[in-house]
């Protein structure tokens, strides 16, 4: 029922500002497929706590970027011992792989801003 | 487990499984095992108040999903409807306009029963009906605490010729205002915009004349001055200064009949010849109209029973004698809270009557809404079966279609307002031919929107359900396989369409037929021979003291103004009157209480009340309407000696019509007889004919004619007169006229100038504005019944498909197909057309015995068969023709490819 939904193909700077919490989940897929209760981990991990993807928020946000095509479901498991056979894996589309891309470049730009911006002020 | 984590997960649970059913299809397990995961792990870390966090997590995140859900039903629903126009296209409009009559209809019983704006708690507001106080009365009533909490006494449509600046000079302008008591505004509750209103202390008799304008007097005629306060205007002549401006939108009392000025009753008489000769301390002179503000916990009925107790005891002190009504009173009290004033039977008709208009349309435009859901429904019956097939649910399929129809009704409503405001917009601007200023305002209101919404969107939820389960309950397997060809329920199984289809027939019989009589019984009225010649009649007022004119000056030239226009190129007769039949919509004849000697066995003088008429020389003769009998009043009448009340005055000629010939003397000829009206004696010079005085009369009054006498200007100086002149064909009489009065009378003021064929046109214009709407109404019932039948009738088609193929291939011919399909829909339209016919019938007698309450609207009520059947079967024939256009294309079915169709 909710393929019915799915966006038609959009250009990838149509995503951009990418909302906090899909830029996280989408990095949190590089490299490597990824189920929810990962996601969720590996973020906390990686802003040391400072961001939460709780539970609902976090399928709601997997909902809608599957819808948008950013993201999809991975046929792909990994090792049995590692596997957990009731668990969902996600993997990065190439347009999502592009926005994120794209995301990261535009916040790069930001903070090369801020820095001319800094030095500015110290002359 | 800890206690707190337990409860958590419970809670957590719960709300899982409130996620749409879609979602826990796709996420649910994984929604639910992360809760399971994430609880204990957020209760180590962060404790209690992480695991408050992450409920309301899942509680926040819950209804966007709905609503997300929902966004989407709204997209798809849009793009369903843009593949079917068509259809979108019949619905938007068929609930536009159903819905924008209806608004109009609600609007209509607004203008009526509304609250006057800027008036304090309408509700608790009373006058008397049709019955007039004198000032001294209205002092005793004012003095009834235990009843009345405030009162008021006032003169409405009093004109005014207005002055702009204090110069004497300066060009005057006729409006019309009221002359009040101090304790208008205080009484109405209404607050001053700028300034101060009227109170006792204040307004005292000899203090230097004071005047209130309305907030649109200020605005159209004082540019919205900003110091207009303390600005002196010229009312009649006399200087008033501007001490208040009323609130926005105020218009006095009953503001159908609008007010631009306001004026104490304390006032010298010079300001508002209205208040000559006292009328303040004179119990006998019954002319001003009472508001009371009831005490508070006061009802109606105690104060009425109050204030009919107070004037019978004033009647005994005066010697008055009054009618009594059925309960004994001799007054009656209404609410007086409202736009207009109109009895509580008046009310009670319009209102009914609008609120039966209200529901036949709505109910029209709801089953038809509905059938053609239900008819779009079966339609989408295999897309359906493979929806539900894939995985989505009946709930989820059921809000889908849902959305839909309240998509069109949101779509239908909002078209709606738009068609209401221009209703509103076109019904209000046309002028109501009247003498005096009235307005009446259609525009609907913010609650009239409202309303007007919430119907729509009920219309759409609740029409548009029934469809809804109806198309979900499919048998999947059968309806995949048969690829959507379910058996078709015939009329011999009462489905609901069918059903809706025959309530939507009977309902459109029902509004044919009343709207038939509504349009009949307007047309019948304005279009009767008003029973004298209307051509080359030309008319025009002045109200000479107005102008500054003094009492006998304005007698004098009153008496001589025939004379001089006489002598005007193409003026065959000229007259005098106070008031023309048919010189307005909304004309209103004075009435007296007079005496005959009764024909009957004790003698006595049996009291009738009759219209009385103020009429100059030649009147009859320049009207074109012969006498029966005896003569017109000539110039002696006009100009008697003595006064007529005294003792050596003799008795005044008068002229009766045939009615109140017949009612006060039976069939005895009346030349010669006398007549009373309490001291003044009369005596009967002439007979006429019956003439209706107006459109809205149906049977002529009792009329008794009287000289208009130098000595009724000295009584009355507030007396004005209509000039009636006879002119020549092919001469522009009135513009000659006009130009006479103006070089012989630069000074005076003439206004309401137009020939009475002008002043007819006017009236019947207006009246088939109002009849329009209701051919409008009718039209609208004609068609959706046709769409309607039209529908079912090709859905029957595209169902039988097959069947019809067989039957041809099999060697039926193209009327026994066309027999075939006509059939049901015959059977619906006779269903549907005895239902209506009946139910029309049930409300044609009711209208007409409720049209006694309007009989003067309605003479002749469209009592005929012709209309009674002839509206059902109209639709009939229409109906049956929408039933015949698919019932044709069924016969080019080709029957090989209806057969190859699986």
């Amino acid at each position: 029922m909710s393929d019915i939904y799915i966006s038609m193909s959009r250009d990838a700077r149509d995503f951009l500002p990418l909302h906090a919490n899909w830029f996280h989940i989408l990095l949190s897929l590089v490299g490597a497929d990824q189920h929810g209760y990962g996601i969720m981990q590996e973020v906390l991990e990686r802003t040391n706590g400072s961001v939460r993807l709780w539970p609902a928020t976090l399928y709601g946000s997997l909902k809608r970027l599957i819808s948008d095509g950013l993201i999809e479901e991975s046929d792909e498991r990994p090792v049995a011992e590692l596997d957990d056979a009731r668990r969902r894996y996600y993997r990065l589309t190439r347009l999502g792989r592009t926005v994120l891309d794209l995301e990261c470049a535009r916040l790069q730009e930001m903070v090369r801003m801020m820095q001319r911006k800094r030095k500015q002020e110290a002359y | 487990m800890n206690p707190r984590v337990s409860v958590c997960l419970a809670l957590y649970r719960r709300l899982a499984s409130a996620y749409p059913h879609e979602f826990r299809m796709l996420y649910g397990e994984d929604l639910d095992r992360l809760g399971e995961d994430a609880i204990p792990e957020v209760w180590r870390r962060y404790g209690l108040p992480g695991l408050l966090r992450l409920l309301a997590d899942i509680a926040i995140q819950l209804p966007a999903t709905y609503l997300t859900e929902i966004r989407q039903d709204i997209v798809y629903a849009m793009r369903t409807l843009a593949k079917s126009p068509g259809f979108a296209a019949v619905a938007v409009l068929s609930l536009a306009i159903g819905i924008g009559m209806c608004s109009v209809v609600l609007s209509e019983c607004q203008s009526i029963d509304g609250p006057p704006p800027g008036v304090r708690d309408p509700a608790a507001l009373a006058s008397f009906y049709w019955h007039d106080a004198s000032y001294p009365y209205f002092e005793r009533y004012r003095d009834q605490r235990q009843v009345v909490g405030n009162a008021t006494a006032f003169l409405g449509l009093v004109p005014f010729a207005v002055a702009f600046t204090g110069e004497k000079s300066a060009h005057a302008e006729r409006l019309y205002g009221h002359l009040v008591s101090p304790e208008y505004f205080t009484t109405l509750g209404v607050t001053p915009a700028a300034g101060r209103f009227f109170s006792p202390e204040t307004e005292k008799p000899g203090m230097p004349a004071v005047v209130v304008i309305s907030d649109r007097f200020w605005r159209r005629h004082l540019g919205a001055d900003p110091l207009a306060v303390g600005r002196t205007l010229r009312l009649n002549g006399a200087p008033a200064t501007i001490v208040g401006i009323g609130p926005k939108d105020f218009q006095g009392i009953w503001p159908a009949n609008p007010a631009e000025l306001f004026v104490p009753l304390t006032c010298a008489g010079s300001l508002a010849p209205e208040l000559s000769g006292d009328p303040l301390h004179a119990p006998d002179r019954e002319m001003f109209g009472v508001v009371f503000r009831l005490a508070a916990g006061v009802k109606l009925p105690a104060a009425e029973a109050a204030l009919d107790a107070v004037t019978r005891n004033l009647d005994r002190e005066n010697g008055i004698e009054r009618d009594r009504d059925r309960k004994g009173r001799v007054v009656r009290l209404v609410p007086a809270g409202t736009m207009m004033r109109m009895s509580p039977e008046q009310r009670s008709f319009i209102d009914t009557f609008d609120v039966v208009l209200w529901a036949l349309v709505l109910s029209l435009v709801c089953a038809n809404l509905a059938g053609l859901l239900l008819a779009r429904g079966s339609q989408r019956r295999r897309e359906i079966a493979i929806r539900l097939s894939v995985g989505a649910s009946r709930p989820r399929l059921v809000r889908q279609l849902l959305t839909e129809s309240v998509l069109l009704s949101f779509a239908g409503g909002l078209a709606g307002i738009g068609f209401a405001y221009w209703m509103g917009h076109a019904i209000s601007s046309v002028p109501m031919p009247s003498a005096t200023p009235f307005e009446y305002n259609f525009q609907p209101s913010l609650r009239v929107l409202a309303t007007t919404l919430a119907i729509a969107l009920a219309a759409g939820i609740g029409f548009g359900l029934a469809p809804a389960l109806s198309s979900v309950r499919t048998e999947i397997g059968v309806t995949l396989k048969q690829g959507g060809q379910a058996p078709l329920r015939g009329y011999r199984r009462f489905g609901l369409r069918n059903l809706f289809v025959v309530g939507q027939m009977a309902a459109s019989v029902m509004l044919l037929l009343v709207t038939w009589f509504i349009v009949a019984g307007f047309l019948l009225n304005t279009h009767l021979d008003p029973g004298f010649e209307t051509a080359n009649l030309n008319l025009i007022s002045v109200d000479p003291v107005r102008d500054g004119y003094s009492v006998e000056a304005t007698a004098s030239l009153l008496i001589g103004l025939p004379d001089e226009l006489s002598r005007v190129s193409g003026v065959r007769a000229v007259s005098l009157a106070d008031s023309v039949p048919f010189a307005s919509m909304t004309a209103f004849q004075p009435k007296i209480r007079v005496s005959a000697p009764s024909s009957g066995p004790k003698g006595g003088q049996a009291l009738h009340s009759v219209g009385r008429e103020r009429i100059g020389a030649g009147y009859f003769a320049t009207l074109g309407v012969p006498l029966l009998g005896g003569r017109e009043f000539d110039r002696r009448d006009l100009q008697p000696q003595e006064a007529p009340g005294t003792k050596s005055a003799p008795a005044t000629p008068a002229i009766l019509n045939q009615t109140a010939a017949r009612e006060l003397f039976g069939g005895e000829v009346p030349l010669g007889r006398r007549i009373r009206e309490g001291e003044l004696n009369y005596t009967v010079v002439g007979l006429t004919h019956d003439v209706r005085s107006g459109p809205t009369s149906t049977t002529t009054d009792p009329t008794i004619f009287l000289p208009l006498t130098t000595s009724v200007f000295r009584s009355n100086p507030a007396q004005r007169a209509t000039i009636l002149a006879r002119g020549s064909a092919g001469q522009d009489t009135l513009a000659a006229m006009r130009a006479q009065l103006t070089s012989l009378h630069p000074n005076l003021t003439i206004f309401n100038v137009h020939t009475l064929q002008e002043g007819l046109n006017r009236i019947n214009s207006f009246v088939q504005w109002d009849a329009a709407i209701y051919v409008i109404l009718g039209l609208f019932a004609l068609l959706l019944a046709s769409i309607g039948l039209g529908g079912v009738t090709a859905y029957a088609v595209v169902r039988r498909r097959k069947e019809i193929g067989i039957r041809m291939a099999l060697g039926a011919g193209s009327l026994q197909v066309q027999g075939l399909v006509m059939r049901e829909g015959t059977v619906l339209v006779a269903a549907g057309s005895v239902l209506g016919l009946g139910g029309g019938f049930i409300l044609w007698r009711a209208l007409r015995a409720w049209s006694d309450v309007l009989s003067r609207t309605f003479p002749k009520h469209a009592d005929s068969s012709l209309l009674l059947l002839g509206a059902p079967l109209l639709l009939a024939d229409l109906a049956m023709l929408a039933c015949y256009l698919p019932a044709r294309r069924a016969t080019e079915i080709d029957p090989m490819s209806a057969l190859r169709e699986e």
